[in-house]
């Protein structure tokens, strides 16, 4: 890295935004922090962050408020903290163009993960023609997926599911976006035909669809695939 | 199971003196019409008549509250019969032979059927406040004992919180890098442990207060099971679970997030008290009207006192183990509350090696 990355956290409780901000420098991260939704705003807008760590609950506007006034004119990642459980606050600032969400309280570890992986995902747009990761390979150019070695026959359908979820791994795609893209803008919301779907995709890639290792179930959210591997990726237990 | 019970007893609805005006009038409007018609298609059989007129005045006294307009509709309908139906028609004329009597007997009978109705109406009313302040009852019992709970198992880490922090803070340029590690480490521990307790609390509050009532929908039980063993996983990264679940994909009715919950106690459970190390086993098994979820552990089994009490908060108390803080007081209790919400049953024993407990949910909730 020749510059060094600047992060915009928006927050306002400072026992957070303290820490959060000493995890982050230890990282060699640039911190930038703003307390209010306008400052955060501003600041958005004059130092172009790379990426905005954004509080839901903030005490001037709604959270949800400034995603869509970031998302107007820049496609910087936002990463969503909330306190909020309830998955419906997690689907709309999903849906309202946030990148991926944390849920509070969170570990440094788990946080730092997630910061790699949008920032990966916005400077690595480019077709890739495969994606490796534990032992699950998918070869988009010649349609073959393959565990362990094993070649895994799979539908149309679940091919393409595969696909989207691993173009995005270690992204969480809500329901609706899963849905969208697979099934194109009519199709009612009812989302049985994406679990039975994921169900049917389980039973073929995983060793025990009870506890999967590549798909995640985010329940009331949607689903997260395995971060891939990538040869100079410094990946950090969590 | 008060939610369901309600349902059984088909009250009256409560209307007001204009509404139960108008359904009379319908009633009897409709009576009229009819009773025209069969007049003119039968014009020999008066019988008729009087038997439509009769059958108003029951679905009259049924459908209206108090005897009055039951019988009000009765009298009126006397004049109505004598009036359009006898001869001389359109005109009144009660000296017709046994006239007084089919008077009479209509109106007993309204009487007689209106007193019965409203007698039963007010038996109903008396069941539903009955059961209503049962259900207020076992709420409020279930209320304290949570509060009770909470106030019993919050207090221990906070004390420790506090007393490390403390210590630290005031002893702080005397000790060594050891002992500071040590009390961090330990006010970590004691705030996740209050985290996962929150989280419990929290869950309850899904939990219509007013009525038990939950809001499910359709969830894939492999899902479900996986997510819980994610998130348990963040908790206790070293701990063994084999989880297996039926070939076919099942859907069945729930809070997702509750169930998670009751899950993540269980297996936490079975982690904390077995006392053992070995792996701790979940089972999904597809029987016809349910899903069955149980967790086994290879441990040390749960006392006989105990048993009798699992699932009660009043057991608290009587665990004077040292790990008593981590009592299985709340959790357990809510599992019952959740479990109890989505109409299934949750139970906990003994098997040869170490305890087992089972939760059931129905496939379908009525």
């Amino acid at each position: 890295m020749n510059h060094k990355t600047t992060i915009l956290l928006i927050e306002d409780e400072r026992n957070i935004s303290q820490f959060i901000t000493t995890s982050l420098e230890s990282e060699h991260y640039r911190v930038v922090t703003a307390a209010t939704g306008e400052e955060g705003l501003s600041l958005a807008a004059s130092i172009c962050p790379d990426v905005i760590l954004l509080d839901l609950g903030l005490p001037d506007i709604d959270g949800t408020e400034v995603i869509t006034q970031v998302r107007a004119w820049t496609l910087a990642p936002i990463i969503v903290l909330s306190a909020r459980s309830k998955e419906e606050d997690k689907v709309s600032a999903l849906d309202l163009g946030a990148d991926d969400y944390l849920t509070k309280p969170f570990g440094t570890s788990e946080l730092m993960a997630r910061i790699r992986t949008t920032l990966r995902h916005t400077n690595n747009q480019s077709g890739r023609e495969c994606f490796n990761t534990g032992g699950l390979c998918i070869d988009y150019e010649k349609h073959a997926v393959t565990v362990d070695g094993e070649e895994v026959h799979l539908t149309q359908i679940e091919f393409k599911l595969l696909c989207l979820l691993s173009r995005n791994s270690g992204k969480v795609l809500t329901y609706s976006y899963i849905m969208e893209n697979i099934w194109g803008p009519y199709m009612d919301s009812n989302n049985q035909i994406l679990r039975v779907n994921m169900a049917n995709i389980r039973r073929k890639i995983e060793k025990n669809p009870a506890q999967p290792r590549y798909i995640f179930t985010e329940i009331g959210v949607g689903y997260r695939m395995l971060d891939e591997e990538l040869p100079d990726s410094t990946k950090s237990s969590t | 199971m008060s939610v369901l019970t309600n349902e059984k007893y088909s009250l009256p609805k409560e209307h007001s003196t204009l509404g139960n005006i108008a359904i009379a009038f319908a009633y009897f409007l409709t009576a009229t019409a009819l009773a025209t018609l069969i007049f003119h298609l039968v014009p020999d059989n008066k019988g008729n008549v009087y038997i439509i007129y009769l059958f108003a005045m029951i679905l009259i006294s049924k459908y209206t509250n108090g005897y009055v307009y039951g019988i009000v509709s009765s009298v009126i309908a006397v004049f109505c019969i004598n009036y359009i139906f006898t001869y001389p028609y359109f005109a009144f004329n009660f000296t017709l032979d046994g006239y007084p009597l089919t008077y009479t007997v209509m109106l007993s009978t309204t009487l007689i059927i209106s007193t019965m109705t409203s007698h039963l109406t007010e038996q109903g009313l008396i069941i539903k406040k009955h059961e209503s302040q049962l259900r207020e009852a076992a709420l409020e019992k279930m209320r304290a004992n949570l509060l009770r709970a909470v106030s019993h198992d919050l207090r221990t880490p906070l004390t420790g919180i506090i007393g490390n922090s403390a210590s630290y803070l005031e002893n702080g340029s005397r000790l060594s890098a050891v002992d500071k590690d040590e009390l961090v480490r330990s006010i970590y521990s004691d705030a996740n442990w209050l985290l996962n307790m929150v989280e419990n609390l929290l869950t309850v509050t899904r939990i219509q207060v007013d009525s038990l009532q939950i809001s499910t929908s359709l969830e894939s039980v492999e899902e479900v099971v996986s997510e819980s063993l994610m998130r348990l996983n963040k908790r206790h990264p070293k701990a063994e679970i084999h989880a297996r679940v039926p070939d076919e994909v099942l859907f069945i009715p729930m809070d997702a997030i509750l169930i998670e919950q009751v899950i993540i106690n269980l297996i936490e459970n079975a982690i904390v008290h077995s006392g053992s190390d070995s792996p701790i086993e979940l089972t999904v098994t597809n029987l016809p009207l349910e899903v069955s979820f149980s967790i086994k552990d290879y441990g040390r089994g749960i006392s006989p006192e105990r048993l009798l009490t699992l699932f009660d908060n009043s057991a608290i108390n009587i665990d004077d183990s040292p790990d008593c803080r981590k009592g299985m007081g709340i959790g357990l209790s809510i599992c019952k509350t959740i479990i109890t919400a989505h109409h299934g049953k949750i139970y906990g024993e003994n098997h040869a090696e170490g305890a087992v407990f089972t939760f059931h949910l129905p496939k379908e909730i009525k």
